[in-house]
């Protein structure tokens, strides 16, 4: 199965974890806790996103902190930010070429 | 529910009549634009360009959806060899002798239709939430 970031952003519980774990690294019961859903199914969930890259588990002592990478997400950021150069670039060049275009004609006058 | 298109609104110092053929002529497409075989503002026209960035170029195909001269053109916008088809639109709206151009490119989560694991809609709901807030906050507040 593919893993990538944009299936770890699919699924509800997932971005539930991402948001919670953001900056704010916690261990697994602790997660568990406070989710309605069985702890087998975040666990699930937690194994999804580390595969995803998202979440990396450090042990610290008997416990297993879950620390978000949220650099992956900038992998979705980045590739939206992309078009919105790319339009941008396009439309300031429709707007030379439109301008320009205008201030030949106003010379020849 | 489609996940959060991309909208750029410009106002060009040009009346619309002017801005209207520079989007819809070939030649003058060719000058700011792509550089097109042929191009006809009617829909059902299918066009192929190339472009991209410097490394790497990607064949386009696209279709025209929908015109309403002198106002507004549509038309979808892939790639060659991948899933996905977006939309492109370009609204235009007087502003006294200047002219509004209201550029939209949505559909984004079709780019994503080749992956049978994904449920469209918990995506769809996912990448704007993501795109549209999360990230948005991250990245922008940690400039």
């Amino acid at each position: 199965m593919r893993r990538d970031v944009f299936q770890a952003i699919a699924d509800p519980t997932r971005r539930r974890i991402i948001s919670l774990l953001a900056g704010n690294p916690q261990h697994l019961n602790a997660i568990a806790e406070q989710f309605d859903v069985s702890r087998p199914a975040i666990s699930k969930h937690i194994r999804i996103l580390t595969e995803c890259g998202l979440i990396t588990i450090k042990k610290q002592g008997r416990e297993r902190f879950c620390h978000t990478d949220l650099h992956q997400l900038r992998e979705v950021h980045e590739w939206t930010e992309k078009y919105r150069t790319f339009w941008t670039s396009k439309l300031d060049a429709l707007e030379n070429f439109l301008t320009k275009d205008q201030g030949k004609k106003k010379s020849k006058h | 529910m489609d996940s959060q298109p991309i909208i750029i609104e410009k106002t060009i110092n040009a009346p619309i009549e002017k801005v209207w053929t520079a989007i819809t002529n070939r030649d003058e497409m060719k000058q700011w634009y792509f550089d097109l075989k042929e191009f006809k503002a009617e829909p059902g026209f299918e066009f192929s360009f190339t472009g991209g960035t410097e490394t790497k170029t990607y064949l386009h195909h696209c279709k025209v959806m929908e015109v309403i001269p002198g106002k507004k053109i549509s038309y979808t916008w892939r790639y060659e060899g991948e899933p996905g088809d977006t939309l492109v639109s370009f609204e235009l709206t007087p502003d006294g002798n200047k002219t509004v151009v209201k550029l939209t490119h949505s559909g984004f989560e079709t780019f994503t239709s080749g992956n049978p694991d994904l449920d469209k809609k918990n995506f769809v709901q996912g990448w704007n939430e993501i795109i549209g807030t999360s990230l948005k906050n991250y990245f922008e507040g940690k400039k």
